[in-house]
């Protein structure tokens, strides 16, 4: 089954023709998905740019971490559940969508370098000068804030490269 | 000059036809102003949540600010300039556009509230920085600004979805 298939079919369940045809909630569900961004950019940014050594140095990395994470998994979950109301609503619009696919990749590159490189600094005994983590926090942060940034030029796009 | 005519000026500018005429240029520049958009109102909520109550990265609300207040403005003037750039590819529509207007005057009422701020519970910010929860000033303050960016945010994404 090709993803044109799965996208024709998903387009004629009465759950898609519903989001679709209900006014008002393609717009609503695309705003809060741009407010649960705001919170991934804003956590992001304080602890991406605190592992850069670049603001409020004088909190340790795990303050900064355990405050901004809930917040990031919280967001994400939103970003998913809304994600998926687009996507049902308008599945040809996503589905065969090579741009929706490059900012799903980085979506889960992103997902995947915060699981590993933020996670241990939750741990108390956790230490960041730990010579197989030294030499690489400073880039990996940079590289997480290009990533969402990679995550958010992708997400506009779509709407132009249907 | 009358404002219709500004608006055409706009319109008609090389900047405003470039953008328009180009089949990449509103994108990019949109892309950018999302960005922006989202960094604003991500780090003003970090210091809203902060001002009603909730800790942040710090327990003392002024560096709190002082951390936070740098790339907010940044990314403000970036999302104003975006915004302008965008608003003349179409001047005349945009003008015309309920969304559009409101979400103008949220961003005033935003300022409002933020310059009211400033000149009254942070003058004394020495004396409630380390309290949880901050004095009620600060909490309307907080709210307030929180509400007012949430509206923003959704005007902003409503114009696409009313334009003429």
């Amino acid at each position: 089954m090709t993803f044109h298939e799965i996208a024709d079919t998903l387009y004629t369940t009465p759950i898609s023709t519903w989001i679709r045809e209900t006014a008002g909630i393609i717009p609503t569900t695309q705003s809060v998905h741009i407010l649960a961004i705001a919170v991934v950019v804003g956590s992001a940014l304080v602890t991406d740019l605190r592992l850069a050594g670049v603001l409020a140095i004088d909190e340790t990395p795990r303050t900064v971490v355990r405050r901004y994470l809930p917040w990031m998994w919280a967001a994400l979950a939103v970003l998913l559940a809304t994600g998926a109301i687009m996507a049902v609503g308008e599945p040809n619009r996503v589905l065969t969508n090579p741009l929706f696919w490059t900012k799903m990749v980085l979506v889960v590159l992103a997902f995947c370098l915060t699981l590993l490189f933020r996670y241990p600094f939750l741990h108390p005994q956790f230490q960041v000068q730990h010579p197989r983590w030294a030499g690489l926090a400073k880039p990996v942060a940079w590289v997480s804030l290009l990533v969402w940034i990679g995550v958010i030029f992708c997400g506009r796009w779509i709407a132009y490269a249907i | 000059m009358t404002w219709s005519s500004f608006l055409q000026g706009l319109y008609d500018s090389a900047v405003g036809s470039g953008i328009r005429e180009s089949g990449v240029l509103f994108p990019w520049i949109e892309s950018i102003h999302v960005l922006m958009a989202t960094t604003v109102v991500g780090s003003i909520a970090i210091v809203d949540l902060r001002l009603i109550g909730y800790a942040s990265h710090r327990r003392g609300a002024r560096q709190l600010i002082l951390d936070l207040l740098p790339y907010t403005w940044a990314a403000f003037a970036l999302a104003v300039t975006t915004g302008f750039l965008l608003f003349t590819s179409n001047a005349l529509g945009y003008a015309a556009n309920t969304q559009f207007l409101c979400k103008m005057i949220f961003l005033v009422l935003a300022g409002i509230n933020m310059a009211i701020f400033h000149l009254t519970a942070y003058r004394q910010i020495g004396q409630w920085d380390d309290a949880l929860p901050p004095p009620l000033g600060a909490r309307i303050a907080g709210a307030t600004s929180l509400i007012l960016w949430i509206v923003i945010v959704f005007f902003g994404r409503w114009i696409g979805f009313t334009m003429q």
